[in-house]
């Protein structure tokens, strides 16, 4: 099973997951960090998460 | 191993800036036998500091993303003397959060984001088409050649930004040009810090203005929903100011000049215009503007990558070096703008990745098609041989680009 976790302190808010997987993230509206859409993503998603993981700029996202 | 970076380091390289001859768009050549060497590699700066210049993709990334390397300004050198590069830093207002480490720069951050997330960014869409369209009538209204860049790749980042701060239209051409003396080639320390001061009074007056009456714009935002200071919102005003503008300016024109300069990947694109958002993000790696920078500064002495890092040491970053890493692109001096996904940093990377980038994106796709599809036989005007390019400044990019059509 996939399953995300993130590291709030670390999210500087820029976005690059939202659009590697939008189905997955999305940003606040507030202040522009990471919102977690869904935690345990279908398997058809777990490339998309992972890509997200990889562009995120500051590791704030982990795909285990 | 240790490696040695002592004063004496007699292995230690100046900061190359010469592009090759004919090949405007490749990185200055010494990068790449640098990064052959090492990802990481000792740089001599002008003053005769020895630090570190990093041509290696993932190594640029892991420095970036790994704030041991400071970015506040304490001990920061320019690896080579750019226009205003000499000026201090001690003046600088609040709110720099360029210039800062978390947690006070993710504080800045914060309050800033929700500005450009990529809903917020997306609802601007139609207002820089219409922008856009507006600056294209009037370059289509001229007969002769016209300079692209002080036609459209100036003035299109500075009419957004203005909307963006809510300069009102009467203001907008005398701060465009004393925006344009910060960005200029020419300009003295002196008439930097000139223009500096009047920019300084006329963003205080808008900030002044935004208290008494916010609009829907970020300032007015920003003056209602936080705590900020008219200090820190200046500083911030000013950081947005100097992101953004040169960067998506240098972009326009010089991914314009790429594009004219690669026919069949232009022919490719107008055959095609889903192919927009790939070349974009082709155009960013290929050309990675922002060519002296990201700078650091070590906070402490460590090991990184089998390297002993002293505690203010200075750190550079070749973003150009590291978007040509053969370990990270295939063929990566060719420009294909049908590479697919590609993890560029042409924004950096960490905690200071570019805050701009979805609004950058969204210019430039609009840009390039806006004028491509207006001006259907686009070319140059003068033998590229006559292109000046800005070698000595942080943003590269060309001086100048007649065209015609
Ligand atoms: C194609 C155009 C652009 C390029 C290539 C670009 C590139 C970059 C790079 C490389 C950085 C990292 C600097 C560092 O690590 O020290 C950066 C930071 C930044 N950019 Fe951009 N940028 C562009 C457009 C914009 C635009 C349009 C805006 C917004 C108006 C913007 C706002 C910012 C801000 C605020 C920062 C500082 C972020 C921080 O320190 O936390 N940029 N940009
Ligand atoms: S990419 Fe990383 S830093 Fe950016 S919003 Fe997503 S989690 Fe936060």
């Amino acid at each position: 099973m996939t399953r995300i976790e993130i590291e709030m302190d670390l999210c500087c808010g820029a976005g690059a997951c939202v659009l590697a997987a939008p189905a997955v993230f999305d940003q606040n509206d507030d202040d522009g960090t990471v919102i977690l859409l869904d935690a345990t993503p279908p398997a058809d998603q777990r490339e998309a998460a992972q890509e997200a993981a990889a562009r995120c700029p500051t590791s704030a996202i982990r795909v285990v | 191993m240790v490696h040695s970076q002592a004063a004496e380091n007699p292995s230690a390289q100046p900061f190359p800036t010469a592009r090759p001859a004919g090949c405007p768009f490749d990185p200055p050549a010494p990068f790449a036998r640098a990064r052959a060497e090492c990802p990481i590699t000792p740089l001599r700066y002008p003053d005769g500091h020895i630090g570190q210049l990093v041509t290696g993709l993932e190594t640029a990334r892991s420095v970036l993303a790994d704030t041991r390397f400071s970015s506040l300004p304490a001990g920061k050198r320019s690896p080579v003397k750019v226009p205003g590069s000499e000026l201090s830093t001690d003046a600088l207002p609040a709110g720099m959060f360029v210039n800062m480490d978390p947690p006070e720069h993710t504080r800045y951050r914060r309050l800033l984001s929700k500005h450009f997330t990529i809903r917020r960014v997306r609802e601007l869409r139609p207002r820089i088409q219409e922008l856009t369209d507006r600056l294209l009538d009037e370059m289509a209204s001229a007969s002769g050649p016209v300079d692209l860049v002080q036609a459209f790749a100036k003035p299109l980042p500075t009419l957004v930004t203005s909307e963006l701060l809510g300069l009102p239209e009467a203001d907008r051409a005398e701060f465009g040009r004393h925006v344009d003396v910060l960005f200029s080639l020419s300009t003295t320390g002196e008439e930097m810090q000139q223009s500096m001061a009047i920019l300084g009074g006329m963003l205080h007056a808008l900030i002044a203005a935004a208290r008494k009456d916010a609009g829907p714009d970020i300032l007015g935002r920003l003056t209602v929903e936080t705590d900020l200071t008219d200090e820190e919102l200046l500083g911030i005003t000013i950081v947005l100011l100097i992101a953004g503008l040169e960067t998506t300016t240098n972009m326009l024109a010089l991914g314009t000049y790429a594009l004219l300069r690669h026919s069949e990947q232009l022919a490719a694109l107008r055959a095609d215009w889903s192919l927009m958002d790939d070349a974009v993000e082709e155009l960013l790696r290929y050309l990675s503007v922002v060519q002296i920078g990201p700078i650091r500064v070590a906070a402490e002495d460590f090991e990184f990558e089998g390297r002993s890092i002293r505690a203010g040491q200075v750190v550079t970053v070749s973003l150009p070096a590291a978007n040509r890493d053969p370990l990270g692109f295939e063929d990566p001096d060719t420009f294909d703008i049908r590479r697919g996904p590609s993890r560029h940093m042409a924004f950096g990377n960490g905690p200071h990745q570019c805050m701009g980038h979805h609004l950058a994106r969204l210019e430039l796709a609009i840009g390039y098609e806006s004028l491509l599809r207006r001006f259907p036989r686009l070319e140059l005007a003068v033998p590229p041989q006559e292109i000046g390019t800005r070698e000595m400044m942080v943003t590269y990019g060309v001086l100048e680009l007649p065209v015609r059509w």
